[in-house]
């Protein structure tokens, strides 16, 4: 625990640094002892895991941060055998499904019933439920998800799911309507600086205000990006100076210099490297919706004003046949080459009006 | 027969080079010599009538060759005997046949080489052979008016009238029409001007003699033997199918009726027959006992090769490495092992299907004098069967009935063989004990277990010889591929065919064909009878274009598809002849499409082909300045990405007819007339086991994180935002000094990173690079997952430092262990604390209070007479010691037991200053 994303992380809902309105109304949604089935949606790096941890201990006290890796095995229908991690406290369990991949479905129905369907022995002491945290809720297959809704109006006496994702868009409406659904936005850059502060505070270091901002700023106000690389900042250079270099992650600098490479040129020779490129990244275990989301943001910025629509145009299109199909890498290269026939195209036309 | 020695005299090399095949050809005429002698007795009239066909034609010096080819003609229009004879006047236009050395294509309209006489059968009508010898009677009573000549109607006293055709007037006219075309064609009873059919007749001649010229000329390079050879046996097999099995005659396939019998039959490559039966012939020695012949001189050999079959290569430049035939004939030449068995016990037939390998095998089996034993792949092929069925058929011999003759095994279709059973395969020819003479051992083996040499030759065939399983059998085996086999043999053979069947077809349209099916005997013999079952009795060329069946559902290779799909067909040489369509790719867009399609749809891999493809399209050269093509091919690619996910995700397998486009639209996009440089799809494959390993890699590392931070980190959070970090916050400035003399902040700072790497389950490994250097290497390695190539490299911490820090965790990770271990039994932790501090002090201070106390005073609890405890006691004592006398116990405590360490004799003990030590102290 020594990092400073983990150290400093607070553990209850009137500690939390930022959105206080929903902490309290969090808290009182808890405080009758009971609560719907949540969806917590939000960008990665805005604090829902926190937020519903806080929710947990909140309910069932201390108990819930003991918490223990159990390796489960589930045997689907057609006998193979899935190997699952689960973590779990005495009150709840957690369980990112999408690990199992496409058997999701299996690990669905098998691992939430058995816990829904067990009633707790002493009532008296504990609540009546249980709850089952699932994560990354997004990356679930449909089977999965379509899976889950009858699960969670059976077994609505016995447990209370917690779906948590990063957007809702894709989860299905018959799973959003059966939630309350509580988003959980990034922190603005203010607060973003605060923390930072006072996290230096607290290791009683000394940040400069313009670094804290460079910082919450190259973060793209991801807290948890925002923390560490505070921290590798202190690493690199102590005392802090205001024009410090923040180091950033390498996959946004590869993905930014392999935007560049589109931009600067358009052939079938570009786009063969650029198919490199999208290997490694691929390769790095970078999931293809946000290479392609990186990649449009990147190509924007080299783009004019009538472009950028249709370039997101193109993109969306682009991004929808990538969620449909298996080989992100033919998507991938195929907006590649739409976007550099666009640019092309659009760039000789400018040429063109200049000349004439 | 005579002529062999004729030709022996002649060719004295070529005994050596034929000289299995020549008395294999020797035996067959023993066996043939009664069938043989009825032809020369029956036939004499018809020789003579054929004779006087031959009338136009220059007498040719070999008359007594020319006569039995004459004699062969006659046999196989035996059926139209009678036709012939009442036609003399024909006799212009059937052009006789000509001995090969005799050819001029001046001397004659057009000719044809002596064995199979093709020319002869476009005049002759098809139509009255062989269906209306079926029910003569039916010819001349109908029960309709004849469509032509003239008839009379007769009513029987039934009421029944029928209609009988007037006999004379028929016959001729059927002849008329079709044969004398010229002088009859003004009846206007054909069904083409006369001027046109003499057109097109002439037009076929001409292509037919240069067919044949290019044919003979290919002929008279290659072999004389077989041209004098073959008709002879063409003829037994005519006779035997004649006379044999008229009723079966629908039933049976074509390809098994007019399967060769000898090996003078065989359509497939010389070379190749001659190297299976040369290797079975090695076998002669262990099997037959039969002496093997001596060979001549090997000069005299090469001189033999140069003059057979390689007449312009030759063995002219020494230092030229040796082709592939001559290879062979080397292995062939090879001596004999200890068991006087040839060097290789298997021979390998491999080649695409419908070239008769199998047909050969048998062939060659029989004729070398052996029972041929089968095993193919409807048998079971388990293990143990096979093994039993080897052993069987190469260590027994049927002693029942007349088939007494030595077993050759033979194993067809040994390419879906498991491997298993071609192990076994090959264990069996691996064998080495027993057989070598010595017979005491030998007898003391076989007690224990029956294990023999193999003593019988085994032929092997398949279609693929680089099947993964064959690859050790591959080292052990007489390698023989079949090449094509020559098309103009096999239009000979089907010309023969479709004669005895009664079908027009004329050498073009065979010839298309041939070309349609790739010169797959089979498949064509086949599509004959298909095609005669369906009533098509005169076949043209455009029957054969536009039917469907005979086209083999064949896959060449991946490589050969892509080669098709990226390159433009080239424009081929324009065949002779007016009824030919152009071949298949080439041409009109159409056309492309059906190619590729159907070359597409046939090769099954379309992930595999789509990734091929995918790989290389952009390494073409085509111009594609604003990149549409590009884009469309993307489309098309993504659009079949979709449908496979469909496909595999819904098993809606329908959609699966779809995918076969995607090669047609690349050859639209992308073909070229540049060869293009294909390279096999990897990326594809490397991409995902690189995935896989760098998914490896996190979870080995996300498995051991412990629980409270593992509930905060995914795998994604940690490739997108914590591990790149992470390893930057890991590898801070350390002073390269002793940690023991790093001042408190660094302390602290050292610490913290342990806590770190522990929390997230990293550690540095010692490692040893190849150079034989040492190094630290991150465990598990996720600096790979996140390091990008030609990203500027990060900062590495210090070999020194990585030590230090490695061997700080280790003592952390000690620490924490035995932390754990105490917090896991705490019931041993508290016995532990009280007897580590409490305890310690106590034992020894009670015991020696003990003694100290029995030693001074007594201190009983005082009782009252009746053993009752007495209460004021204590309150006295304390008085005592309030007063300040100085309790001697006490005294005696402080003096002795306070300290830590204590002493206490023991006679001949040498323990006797003990304390206790506990590892997290020394720490």
């Amino acid at each position: 625990m020594s990092l400073w994303v983990d150290k400093y992380r607070p553990t209850s809902l009137g500690k939390l640094d930022y959105h206080k309105d929903q902490a309290s109304q969090l808290k009182n949604l808890v405080q009758c002892g009971d609560f719907p089935h949540l969806l917590v949606y939000g960008p990665s790096g805005a604090g829902k895991k926190t937020r519903i941890m806080c929710l947990l201990r909140e309910l069932y006290g201390a108990g819930v941060e003991k918490l223990r890796i159990e390796h489960q095995t589930i045997v689907a229908p057609s006998k193979k055998k899935i190997e699952i991690n689960t973590i779990a406290s005495n009150y709840h369990l957690e369980v990112n499904a999408s690990d199992a991949g496409n058997q999701d479905r299996v690990v669905i129905q098998e691992l939430i019933k058995t816990v829904a369907q067990s009633q707790q022995i002493q009532s008296s002491t504990q609540r009546e439920f249980k709850v089952v945290l699932l994560t990354e809720v997004d990356r679930l297959t449909k089977d999965a998800q379509h899976a889950l809704r009858r699960t969670m109006e059976k077994y609505m006496s016995t447990c209370r799911l917690i779906l948590c994702s990063n957007s809702t868009s894709r989860v299905i409406g018959p799973i959003r309507s059966r939630c309350l659904a509580i988003r959980v936005p990034l922190p603005s850059t203010e607060e973003v600086c605060n923390v930072l502060t006072s996290v230096c505070k607290k290791e009683g270091l000394l940040l400069p205000p313009e670094l804290a901002k460079q910082i919450s700023e190259k973060s793209g106000r991801n807290l948890r990006k925002a923390l560490l690389m505070c921290e590798a900042c202190r690493v690199q250079q102590y005392p802090f100076s205001a024009d410090q270099d923040v180091p950033e992650t390498d996959w946004e600098v590869y993905l930014r210099e392999t935007a560049n490479a589109i931009v600067s040129q358009q052939s079938p020779q570009r786009l063969l490297e650029v198919r490199a490129r999208l290997y490694e990244l691929l390769t790095h275990c970078i999931p293809p919706d946000i290479i392609m989301k990186g990649l449009v943001t990147e190509l924007l910025r080299n783009c004019d004003g009538q472009l950028k629509t249709e370039v997101s145009h193109m993109a969306a299109y682009y991004e929808h046949r990538l969620q449909l199909g298996n080989k992100a890498i033919y998507h991938l290269e195929a907006f590649t080459a739409k976007f550099m026939a666009m640019y092309k195209k659009f760039m000789e036309d400018g040429l063109e009006a200049m000349m004439f | 027969m005579d002529e062999y020695d004729e030709l022996f005299e002649r060719q004295d090399d070529f005994d050596d080079q034929f000289a299995d095949e020549l008395e294999v050809l020797a035996e067959m005429e023993m066996d043939s010599s009664k069938p043989r002698g009825r032809q020369s007795q029956g036939p004499g009239d018809d020789i003579s009538d054929i004779e006087h066909l031959l009338d136009n034609q220059p007498i040719t010096p070999k008359a007594k060759r020319q006569k039995q080819e004459a004699g062969v003609v006659k046999r196989l229009f035996s059926t139209s005997q009678s036709l012939e004879s009442k036609a003399p006047s024909q006799s212009a236009d059937i052009t006789p046949p000509s001995s090969p050395e005799q050819f001029e294509p001046s001397h004659t309209f057009r000719s044809a080489p002596a064995e199979l006489d093709i020319s002869g059968f476009a005049t002759f009508p098809a139509t009255p052979l062989r269906p209306h010898t079926v029910a003569p009677a039916s010819l001349r009573v109908l029960k309709r008016p004849p469509l032509e000549g003239e008839y009379i109607s007769v009513t029987d006293s039934s009421g029944t009238r029928v209609y009988l055709r007037q006999k004379e007037d028929a016959e001729t006219k059927i002849v008329e029409s079709r044969m004398v075309p010229n002088s009859q064609g003004s009846l206007g009873l054909l069904a083409l001007p006369v001027s046109v059919m003499r057109e097109q007749e002439a037009e076929r001649r001409h292509q037919q003699v240069v067919e044949e010229s290019q044919r003979l000329s290919e002929l008279l390079a290659s072999s004389v033997n077989d041209v004098c050879v073959e008709p002879e046996s063409r003829d037994d097999e005519v006779e035997d199918d004649d006379d044999g099995d008229d009723e079966g005659r629908t039933s049976r396939l074509w390809v098994d009726r007019f399967s060769p019998r000898h090996y003078t039959e065989l359509l497939s490559d010389d070379f190749t027959n001659r190297c299976l039966l040369k290797w079975l012939k090695l076998w002669d020695t262990v099997v037959f006992g039969k002496e093997r012949k001596t060979r001549p001189a090997r000069s005299d050999r090469q001189a033999t090769n140069q003059h057979t079959f390689k007449p312009n290569q030759g063995n002219q430049n020494p230092n030229r490495f040796k082709t592939k035939m001559e290879m062979t004939e080397e292995i062939l030449e090879a001596e004999l092992d200890q068991y006087k068995r040839p060097k290789f016990k298997v021979a390998m037939l491999s080649g695409p299907p419908g070239l008769g390998k199998t047909t050969l095998a048998h062939i060659i089996a029989k004729h070398a004098g052996y029972n041929v034993v089968e095993i193919n792949a409807s048998d079971d092929r388990s293990a143990e069967v096979f093994q039993k069925r080897i052993d069987t058929a190469t260590q027994m011999k049927s002693v029942l009935g007349s088939n007494e003759r030595p077993n050759c095994l033979i194993i067809d279709e040994i390419d879906g063989a498991p491997v298993a059973a071609i192990n076994i395969l090959l264990a069996t020819l691996n064998r080495k004990d027993g057989h070598g003479g010595e017979a005491t051992t030998e007898t003391a083996k076989k007690k224990k277990k029956k294990e023999t040499i193999l003593l019988r030759p085994i032929i092997c065939i398949c279609n693929d010889l680089y099947v993964p399983a064959l690859r050790a059998l591959r080292q052990q085996a007489f390698l023989l591929t079949f090449p094509q086999t020559q098309p103009s043999r096999l239009t000979q053979r089907l010309a023969e065919i479709s004669l005895q069947q009664g079908m027009k077809a004329d050498t073009g349209t065979l010839m298309s064909l041939c070309e349609k099916t790739d010169n797959d005997i089979r498949s064509c013999i086949n599509t004959l009878q298909f095609l005669h079952g369906r009533g098509h009795k005169q076949l043209n060329a455009k029957t054969i274009q536009s039917i469907a069946v005979g086209q083999k559902d064949q896959n060449k290779g991946l490589f050969h598809l892509w080669q098709e799909i990226f390159q433009l067909p080239r424009t081929k040489r324009k065949r002779i002849g007016e009824g030919f369509e152009e071949a298949p790719g080439s041409g009109g867009g159409a056309q492309r499409f059906q190619h590729i399609l159907h070359l597409s749809s046939s090769s099954g891999e379309y992930e595999k082909v789509s990734q091929g493809l995918y790989d290389n399209y952009l390494s073409m050269r085509v111009r594609d300045p604003n990149m549409h093509c590009v884009c469309e091919a993307l489309e098309w690619l993504s659009f079949s990405d979709r449908l496979n996910q469909m496909i595999m995700h819904n098993q809606n397998f329908t959609l699966m007819k779809y995918l076969p486009f995607l090669p047609v639209t690349f050859h639209f996009l992308f073909a070229h007339t540049h060869v293009p440089r294909i390279s096999y799809p990897h990326s594809h494959h490397e991409a995902t086991s690189r995935l896989l390993s760098s998914r490896n890699a996190l979870s080995s590392m996300l498995a051991d994180i412990p629980a409270c931070i593992r509930t905060r980190i995914s795998q994604l959070s940690l490739t997108l935002d914590i591990l790149t970090l992470l390893l930057n916050i890991i590898s801070p400035k350390l002073r390269p000094v002793n940690p023991q003399l790093f001042s408190t902040r660094e302390k602290e700072q050292m610490r913290e990173l342990i806590n770190t790497m522990l929390a997230y389950n990293l550690s540095y490994r010692q490692d040893r690079t190849p150079e034989g250097q040492y190094t630290y290497v991150l465990e598990p390695r996720v600096e790979e997952v996140v390091r990008f190539p030609s990203l500027p490299p990060h900062r590495q911490l210090t070999y020194q430092a990585k030590q230090t820090i490695s061997r700080e965790m280790e003592q952390e990770r000690m620490r924490r262990a035995e932390q754990l271990m105490l917090q896991r039994n705490p019931a041993a932790k508290d016995k532990d604390k009280k007897s580590a501090v409490p305890k310690t002090t106590s034992n020894h201070q009670q015991r020696l209070e003990n003694i100290v106390k029995q030693t001074t005073v007594e201190t009983r609890p005082e009782v009252d007479f009746f053993g009752r405890a007495i209460a004021p006691k204590p309150q006295r004592a304390q008085k005592s010691s309030d007063t300040g006398e100085k309790c001697p116990v006490l005294a005696m405590g402080t003096a002795v037991g306070n300290s830590d360490v204590w002493f206490r004799f023991n006679e001949g003990m040498s323990n006797a200053v003990r304390r206790n030590v506990y590892i997290r102290e020394l720490l």
